[in-house]
């Protein structure tokens, strides 16, 4: 069974089609990568699968119950978490009330906990600070717990968006050009935690990278946009000998051998 | 005549304290409510003026049988808090919310809602009471032991009903400071103040927690209108506009959206004020009086506006809320 299926999804901006019929099925424990040229759609894709656009045609199934028109906060709570391509931390909070913050959901208690401060409240609490440690060490953020998220490292902060992603306990997990930026040791190390987050904590990646070699080194499946439609679809190495794929990086003649 | 005006200087400061516990209190609801939406909620006066009034009426029907007059406040404090935290979230769901869901950006129609809304209120509360109680002006009732005077040093002097002032404002703030920076709740205000679009990625309602910003703003406004009632006695309807828009000063000279701001902002202004209508007098050889003292507040907002327009404690990337 499909984790998640988008079925002839479109989304339009007045006269432009940003994503156009694109239907494709991400099944679990994947990690499953979106390509394609600037301008193609992949970023809209993902903020329309996350409800912060409504989309205008097709659907989107989500462990077989409809994703497509839910608010974002209800598609989060479902088990949906993503990063940005442009980091959007909270800056003026700490490393560790980022991590508090991606718990919303899962810290229960009522109005009488609060206010009597009740056993309950202070085992939730406690609960929520023991598993934001347990995340910050995970992404290797332990030392940094207490500094303001926007004077992190620009690496660093790619980092935290990830564990904040993590904080909400996603079953799916997009994340948005996590590479973008990052020095080809930090990209090594993203590699290592994307196949860890699968592995591990059996997390299903949908992935949008510009970095050849990390989508064709961890994807199992890979979708080609261009304008908005899908072009292509398969493994890495079925992928990268596609000629439509191909044109739409390097431009038509591409192929064509120099005369 | 100097001296005579120094030996002042310490009771007028503590009774610029009091004003301005009355104005942090209102300011913090605007600045709240500017963190999460970026709105100017004029409103709010309103919201504070319903609490005083509130206020009145459980004098009115609680005060024949409750003996203990602290119990008496407590109780008005309490009513005038819920009743005001609901009148704002009320509004905020009935005026605000079915803006923000047409999605317009523009950003002077919620603010000309506030105003109208702001008439509204008033005009309602002047009809109830006076077909109620057939009452424009209402009084807080005196009571001896409330106005009970107590000696300090330097020559002050402060009465029962000023320490239950201060008291409430300080535990209040001191109450929301840990709300913000400490619970599940504040951290969802923040998250929101500062990303809301991120925020609700986080699984947290944005509608919820502006809905709870409201509630608390309004709360502390409610408050704040039976401190102002127990200080100065006589209200009505209108009360809320002069204080109200001080508060908001208040707020904009702290750095609006920063709570802290708006705490530091009234207590300076209440300060200000209190030190203007004492001294003004005196300063301009009695060319201006005291009737002046409110023009100081407008002053001081002009003039920040001009050389410091993200106020004391706003940086202009400051921490919202």
């Amino acid at each position: 069974m499909a984790l998640l299926d988008v079925q002839n999804l479109t989304k339009r901006f007045g006269g432009l089609i940003a994503v156009n019929d694109a239907s494709f099925s991400v099944e679990s424990g994947q990690i499953f990568s979106l390509i394609g040229p600037n301008g193609a759609g992949k970023t809209t894709l993902f903020n329309t699968l996350t409800g912060m656009y409504r989309p205008d045609g097709g659907r989107v199934l989500y462990r077989d119950r409809r994703l497509s028109g839910l608010s974002p906060e209800r598609i989060a709570r479902r088990g949906v978490a993503r990063t940005f391509q442009n980091i959007r931390l909270f800056g003026a909070m700490t490393v560790f009330e980022n991590i508090l913050v991606g718990q919303h959901p899962h810290i229960r208690y009522n109005y009488f906990d609060a206010i009597f401060q009740t056993p309950r409240l202070k085992h939730a609490e406690k609960r929520a600070e023991a598993r934001a440690h347990e995340l910050l060490e995970y992404m290797g953020l332990s030392d940094r717990a207490f500094d303001l998220a926007r004077n992190l490292p620009y690496g660093a902060q790619r980092r935290l968006e990830i564990a904040r992603a993590l904080a909400l306990r996603p079953k799916l997990l997009l994340l948005d050009e996590p590479a973008a930026g990052m020095n080809p040791q930090e990209t090594d190390e993203l590699k290592q935690v994307i196949r860890r987050l699968r592995d591990d904590r059996s997390i299903t990646v949908l992935l949008i990278e510009h970095h050849m070699s990390v989508v064709m080194e961890i994807s199992d499946r890979v979708v080609v946009l261009d304008y908005g439609k899908k072009i292509a679809e398969g493994t890495p190495a079925e992928v990268r000998n596609i000629p439509a794929v191909i044109e739409a990086y390097l431009g038509k003649g591409a192929l064509e051998k120099p005369q | 005549m100097s001296e005579a005006l120094l030996e002042l200087l310490p009771s007028v400061l503590l009774e610029g304290l009091l004003l301005g516990c009355v104005y942090a209190m209102i300011a913090l609801g605007y600045t709240m409510v500017y963190g999460v939406l970026g709105l100017i909620n004029f409103a709010h006066s309103e919201v504070f003026m319903v609490g005083a009034v509130a206020g009145v009426e459980v004098y009115r029907y609680l005060g024949p049988h409750v003996e203990n007059p602290y119990i008496l406040a407590l109780l008005a404090l309490v009513i005038a808090a819920i009743i005001s935290g609901g009148l704002a979230m009320g509004i905020e769901r009935l005026a605000y919310r079915p803006l923000r869901k047409r999605g317009s950006t523009n950003r002077l129609v919620p603010l000309i809602t506030a105003i109208g809304v702001s008439f509204f209120l008033q005009d309602l509360v002047r009809l109830i009471e006076g077909l109620w109680h057939g009452e424009f002006y209402m009084n807080f009732p005196a009571d001896a032991q409330m106005e009970a005077l107590h000696d300090l040093p330097m020559g002050m002097s402060i009465q029962n009903k000023s320490i239950l002032v201060i008291a409430v404002a300080v535990i209040m703030m001191l109450a929301l400071d840990h709300l913000v920076r400490r619970t599940r709740l504040g951290k969802a205000i923040r998250a929101v103040a500062q990303d809301l679009p991120t925020a609700s990625l986080m699984g947290i309602d944005p509608d919820k927690i502006i809905g709870r910003t409201f509630l608390i703003g309004g709360a502390l406004g409610g408050i704040a209108g039976v401190l102002f009632g127990l200080l100065y006695s006589q209200i009505n309807p209108f009360v809320g506009f002069v204080p109200g828009i001080k508060a908001f000063t208040a707020a904009v000279l702290g750095g609006i959206g920063n709570i802290y701001g708006a705490m530091l902002g009234g207590l300076v202004l209440g300060t200000i004020e209190t030190l203007g209508g004492t001294y003004l007098f005196f300063l301009t050889g009695g060319a201006l009086g005291n009737e002046y003292k409110d023009i100081l507040a407008f002053i001081i907002l002009v003039l920040l506006l001009l050389f410091r327009p993200q106020g004391l404690l706003g940086k202009t990337q400051g921490e919202k809320v």
